[in-house]
């Protein structure tokens, strides 16, 4: 996917099969069960953001839609095909191909430029460096990141660091991008600045959008929240 | 101290670390501060041997004669005391002076006394029973075949060839053997000490950072909190010092726990006192205070940039760079060794070995210090070529940080270095060590060799032991080797009639009964007039026998093989081997313990960004490959680096060409392979880290 391909955001539409399902998600860690029958279902374009208190399970949720977790119980669909009993390997290069993730920090490599961060998905999936870093780079400026092509992370504030997170995120062009707590290290309008950027730029991309947040101002920018409490989620909001 | 408790199970490991690395670390030290206190030891032991000689105007407690006897395989040191005034003050282990007629043994020895026939062993002595067994203060190790026979005035030992001279003892109160090869071994512990100091330091000051590094970006955010530079210097610094100062500990305690183990390997002839191999209380202090301050040095090194700059450090604004002046430090590195080796060739003998290894430390320092610079070039020359994410990961990794890279590489390249200069150093070893052919030498004047060959004919025949004499030869001279020394047509074998060829001639020369000749012809006592009367065993296992039996023919003297009359030299050649060995293997292991630490620590300290990546679909194994291709590449270059500046070290006492010998090849080839064994085990071992940290979502740091 490259910049020039991107267009308009398309409203979420309910005829559309959805990209990512979740139904009756369940993980227990030891006797502790922290997602009891968990349901999420997020459309292309859609933004969701999963809120809920702490330990009320939102980044085990996550976890199992991403396939980083394997689920004790229910299902996970991927564009309608069940992933949630793939090997660890599957489930890597699954990542690895048709995902994107934006933490909350720390994500970046040190010692990589940024836009040879960016461009380490493509490379992984086994585009040339040329090409990687060329299509990389595209992404900067959208994201208002010219000129900072070649600085390393710690030479990048807090929101550039978190714009070239979600460039990487979104390089590949994938179904769905998982962000976990993508504004948490930020100031509030650094924060919302860059979810409003997010949720743009996955919109046009097409990709489905699942923001794991605390923030009840950066899931208003969603399209949907869920709150998830004690492992279940109770509600699904239109924003 | 309180971060380390409360740090959890992870602070806990990385304290493992560090205490493991310097436990290691400090154990080497104390293994190579204890072989110098054991030489000590030894030469405070035996000094006696080596007496201080009576002044013209004093009356001599006895006359001493010191000399290397074999038996069942093994040397025997035999002191003859000649002459002893029973009132004086005995040697060391014996609770008297020795009277004339009397034989004391070490414990050793009377257990040999006891389990060999006479004829191999006892009838060389004036009595079959000891008057008494040496005490451990006389010996060298609890092995040593040693035995004190006391002789009256006059005694044919007195005259008879051999190497060593007669001492009129003044006294036997002397802590220093004054051997030369006392001295070459002293010399040579210094090297070695030299050659395992560096590694060991390098595996301190890379432990000791471990702690340093994992928590950096907590004390640079305490510092961006307010705190001082003190507190956070204390901090950090506190916590490594007392890791280091228990781990120092352990590892004296482990090293005094090795000793007996230690106290098997052969040196000189034989093991060691497991005590002696302990370094003293004091100098036990001392290694772990110098310890304790090495480890807080090397934590306060990687804190400075902390302190200078928190906001640097805790985002990683500047590149770790290793700045081209180092290379100064390769010239300055050449230019001690060059001066050192100057120095040691004219100087003292005494202190030949001490200015060559600062010679070799220097060469050792170059290497440390250009080791970051080579990891660097590497690193932006596969930067720019990589085309794969391993690659490009591998290659970023060393220019971001060439010292860190540089740090598990250290031991290996230091070990290559070591290879380097002692590659070389075998092959010349190799050459030295002759074969025994089993002739025993029976050395007489020429007047009497005759009548000495047809006697050793006649006693062989009386026992039934069948052997072959001649001919005669002289001593020394040419065709006088052993090999060429013993006519297998002209001996006649004693079981069927005594006959010895004794048509050669005897060396002309005055004769000199004070200044005999030996074996080898090597001594100064007038080998002009002694021959050699070849005898060899046709069964080998008669040769302690046939000496036995043959002593007396020649009143005084031994009877030796050619290569036992040069024992000492033997051992010293075969002790160089062993001792190549032992410094490689120690070599070896630093390097293993400081690679294999330094590579579980770069998981540790990256392991953030290394579960994020795989969390994103980073398969492990590119992660892997990644580490490998930031090894391997650059162990090879410096590698080569450290090789060349180790056959430069060996230079003066081999030509480097050396190293293409079947021995030198096979011991570079050995490291070659240890080296990427080395590098592969500690990947693999520290596999299950980079697992067990990239696993699971988990938040923790």
């Amino acid at each position: 996917m490259t910049v020039e391909a991107m267009a308009e955001p398309p409203p979420a539409r309910a005829d559309e099969p959805p990209v990512l399902v979740g139904r009756g998600v369940t993980k227990r860690f030891g006797a502790t069960t922290v997602l009891a029958a968990a349901d999420l279902v997020v459309h292309r374009g859609e933004a969701v953001a999963v809120t809920g208190p702490s330990g009320s399970g939102k980044s085990t949720l996550l976890h199992c839609l991403a396939g980083i977790l394997a689920p004790d119980a229910g299902e996970v669909r991927l564009t309608g095909e069940r992933i949630d009993g793939w090997s660890e390997a599957r489930r890597t290069a699954l990542r690895r191909e048709r995902l994107g993730f934006v933490f909350q920090f720390g994500q970046l490599l040190p010692e990589l430029p940024a836009v040879e961060n960016v461009a380490l998905p493509l490379m992984l999936g086994g585009v040339s460096r040329r090409e990687a870093v060329g299509r990389a780079a595209q992404w900067f400026a959208p994201l208002g990141l010219t000129g900072l092509e070649q600085r390393r992370p710690g030479q990048l504030s807090g929101g550039q660091e978190q714009r070239v997170a979600i460039a990487r995120a979104l390089v590949t062009g994938p179904d769905v991008v998982f962000a976990d707590e993508p504004t948490g290290a930020l100031d509030s309008e650094t924060g919302l600045r860059t979810i409003e950027l997010l949720t743009g730029l996955a919109a046009r991309t097409r990709a489905g959008l699942v923001v794991v947040t605390h923030d009840a101002e950066v899931a208003a920018r969603c399209h949907r929240t869920v709150v998830i409490r004690d492992g279940r989620t109770i509600a699904g909001v239109r924003a | 101290m309180r971060l380390l408790r409360l740090g959890g199970r992870r602070a806990w490991s990385a304290a493992g670390l560090v205490g493991a690395g310097v436990a290691v670390a400090t154990t080497l030290l104390a293994v190579a501060l204890g072989a110098l206190h054991g030489l000590d030891a030894r030469e405070s032991r035996t000094g006696w041997r080596t007496p201080a000689a009576a002044s013209p105007e004093e009356t001599p407690m006895a006359l001493l004669r010191a000399r290397t006897d074999q038996v069942a395989g093994r040397a025997l040191e035999q002191i003859d005391l000649v002459d002893p005034r029973p009132d004086a003050a005995p040697p060391p282990g014996l609770p008297r002076m020795p009277l004339v007629g009397e034989l004391w043994v070490s414990p050793a020895l009377a257990d040999l006394l006891r389990t060999l026939p006479a004829g191999e062993l006892a009838d060389r002595y004036p009595t079959a029973t000891p008057a008494g067994v040496l005490g451990e203060a006389g010996l060298t190790r609890p092995d040593e075949l040693v035995a004190v026979v006391g002789r009256p005035a006059g005694d044919p030992v007195l005259t008879a060839p051999g190497p060593s001279d007669v001492v009129p003892v003044g006294s036997f109160d002397r802590t220093e053997a004054d051997t030369t090869v006392a001295g070459i071994y002293r010399q040579l512990t210094y090297v070695a000490v030299a050659l395992m100091v560096v590694p060991i330091a390098s595996l301190l000051g890379a432990s000791a950072r471990l702690t340093a590094a994992r928590r950096v970006e907590r004390l640079a955010t305490l510092r961006l909190l307010g705190a001082s530079t003190r507190q956070v210097t204390v901090t950090a610094v506190a916590e490594v010092t007392a890791v280091a100062t228990v781990a120092a500990v352990v590892g004296v305690a482990a090293q005094w726990l090795l000793a007996p183990a230690l106290a098997h390997i052969s040196i000189a002839g034989g093991g060691w006192f497991a005590a002696d191999l302990r370094p003293s209380p004091l100098v036990s202090v001392a290694i772990v205070a110098g310890v304790a301050v090495l480890a807080t040095g090397a934590a306060i090194g990687g804190l400075r940039q902390v302190v200078v700059s928190p906001l640097g450090v805790a985002r990683r604004q500047q590149p770790q760079h290793a700045r081209l002046i180092r290379l100064l430090g390769l010239v300055g590195g050449l230019a001690v060794f060059w001066i050192a080796i100057v120095a040691s060739q004219g100087g003292p003998a005494a202190v030949a070995g001490l200015i060559f290894g600062v010679g070799v430390l220097a060469l050792f320092g170059s290497v440390s210090l250009i080791g970051p610079l080579i990891v660097r070039v590497l690193g932006r020359s596969m930067t720019g070529r990589a085309r794969s994410v391993p690659a490009l990961l591998a290659g970023r990794r060393l220019l971001d940080d060439p010292k860190g890279a540089f740090r598990p590489l250290a031991g290996l390249t230091l070990a290559v270095f070591v290879a380097g200069f002692l590659a070389p150093l075998t092959t010349v070893i190799a050459g030295e060590v002759g074969a025994d052919d089993g002739v025993l030498v029976l050395q007489a004047p020429a007047a009497q060799a005759d009548r000495v060959a047809a006697a050793a004919s006649a006693r062989l025949a009386t026992l039934g032991v069948a052997a072959r004499i001649g001919p005669v030869t002289a001593a020394g001279g040419p065709g006088g080797t052993a090999e060429t020394g013993v006519s297998a047509e002209t001996g006649v074998s004693a079981e069927t009639g005594v006959s010895a060829e004794t048509g050669t001639t005897a060396a002309s020369g005055p004769a000199s009964p004070g200044n005999p000749g030996n074996p080898d012809g090597s001594g100064a006592r007038g080998t002009e007039d002694i021959v050699a009367v070849p005898v060899l065993p046709e069964n080998p296992a008669d040769r302690d026998r046939v000496r036995t039996a043959l002593a007396p023919l020649t009143p005084g003297s031994l009877v030796l093989t050619r290569a036992e009359a040069d024992d000492e030299e033997i051992v010293l050649v075969e002790d160089l081997r062993r001792g190549t060995l032992v410094v490689l293997v120690a070599t070896f292991l630093i390097a293993a313990t400081a690679t294999g630490t330094a590579a579980a620590a770069r998981v540790l300290d990256h392991r953030r960004p290394l579960r994020l990546l795989r969390l994103a679909g980073t398969p492990l194994a590119m992660l892997d490959r990644a580490r490998w291709a930031e090894t391997v590449l650059p162990l090879l270059v410096l590698g080569g680096v450290a090789l060349a500046l180790g056959l430069l070290c060996a230079s003066p006492f081999a030509s480097a060409v050396l190293v293409f010998s079947p021995s030198g090849l096979g011991l570079l080839g050995g490291v070659l392979v240890a080296g990427v064994a080395l590098v592969a085990a500690t990947s693999a071992a520290s596999r299950p880290l980079l697992r067990s940290v990239t696993a699971g979502p988990g938040r923790e740091d």
